[in-house]
């Protein structure tokens, strides 16, 4: 049983990640593409580390994956907004030379 | 016949992230502007995370989830080096 | 009795930003799927109300994370924020909920 539940969360994970990398295909905007990576590569991890946590049911395993996921979620869209702030930087610069 | 279902999960998930890998991979080498290719350096990075999460199911080891905090602190810092590196340099040729 | 209604306003956040995350999620997913892309996307200005550190960068970590919306840019004066959406860029239903989200922020952080 906790083996069923289990294989639900990665794979629904896993599915996510590629869902994230499809968009980051598909999208014509590079804006959009910093959407498709930031939200659903976070949500995709946030399943798997889940699964994870419940294979091993230890103490510190949660802990420490309880800490990825905090650490996911405060820099994932840091990093997605230093992206889009350069590259705006980098449009502005262009359009006024 | 449990067992068997956890093998065939983690089956799926390395073929998922495997083809997510191949498409980051030329988005990489198409990107038509540098930020498009730290988009999916950052992305690569996650996927490389989840592919050693899973792996620890596989090998039945707790000790590879340290690899992952390592991973995730990194990446982070990678791409908001490379993405102010570029900011600065536009504004050093202005 | 003032720790008591921190800690269910804490509680009450969470869960709302529980909500707009599977929402996004949801959102993102079918967009991606279907053949045909719906998206429409444009920048918009929001005047902030939040004034504390804490509370701007609640706003735009929320904001990154909700269905549709990214953060960019801020004024040097921390009073407007420039945000990108993917949808439905001139009805004012962008403002709507960021506005709400405001209103939550600030009975949560005062």
């Amino acid at each position: 049983m906790n083996e069923i539940i289990i294989s639900i969360f990665i794979v629904i994970g896993a599915l996510w990640i590629l869902i994230a990398a499809i968009g980051l295909m598909r999208f014509k905007d590079i804006y959009s593409r910093i959407h498709a990576t930031t939200k659903a590569t976070s949500f995709g991890l946030l399943l798997t580390i889940i699964g994870v946590t419940i294979y091993f049911a230890t103490f510190t395993v949660a802990l420490k994956l309880s800490l990825i996921i905090i650490f996911i979620y405060l820099t994932s869209p840091l990093a997605a907004h230093s992206i889009a702030k350069s590259y705006k930087n980098d449009r502005d610069s262009k359009k006024l030379l | 016949m449990t067992q068997n279902i956890l093998d065939i999960a983690v089956l799926i998930c390395f073929l998922c992230m495997l083809i997510a890998m191949l498409l980051a991979f030329v988005r990489l080498v198409r990107g038509p502007s540098m930020y498009d290719r730290i988009a999916a350096i950052d992305f690569i990075a996650s996927i490389t995370m989840g592919f050693i999460l899973i792996y620890s199911i596989v090998i039945k080891k707790s000790m590879y989830v340290d690899i992952a905090i390592i991973i995730s602190l990194i990446s982070f810092i990678g791409t908001v080096a490379i993405s102010t590196y570029l900011k600065l340099n536009i504004k050093k040729d202005e | 009795m003032r720790i008591i209604t921190k800690i269910y306003l804490a509680i009450s956040f969470l869960m709302y930003y529980l909500v707009k995350l599977i929402q996004a999620n949801v959102y993102i997913a079918y967009d991606i799927l279907t053949p045909k892309m719906h998206t429409n996307p444009g920048f918009v200005w929001i005047p902030l109300r939040v004034t504390s550190d804490i509370g701007i960068l609640l706003l735009s970590n929320l904001l990154s994370m909700t269905p549709g919306t990214l953060t960019v840019d801020i004024r040097p004066d921390k009073s407007e924020l420039l945000v990108h959406c993917l949808y439905n860029v001139s009805d004012g239903k962008v403002v709507d909920e960021i506005e709400e989200m405001q209103d939550k922020i600030i009975t949560l952080t005062s």
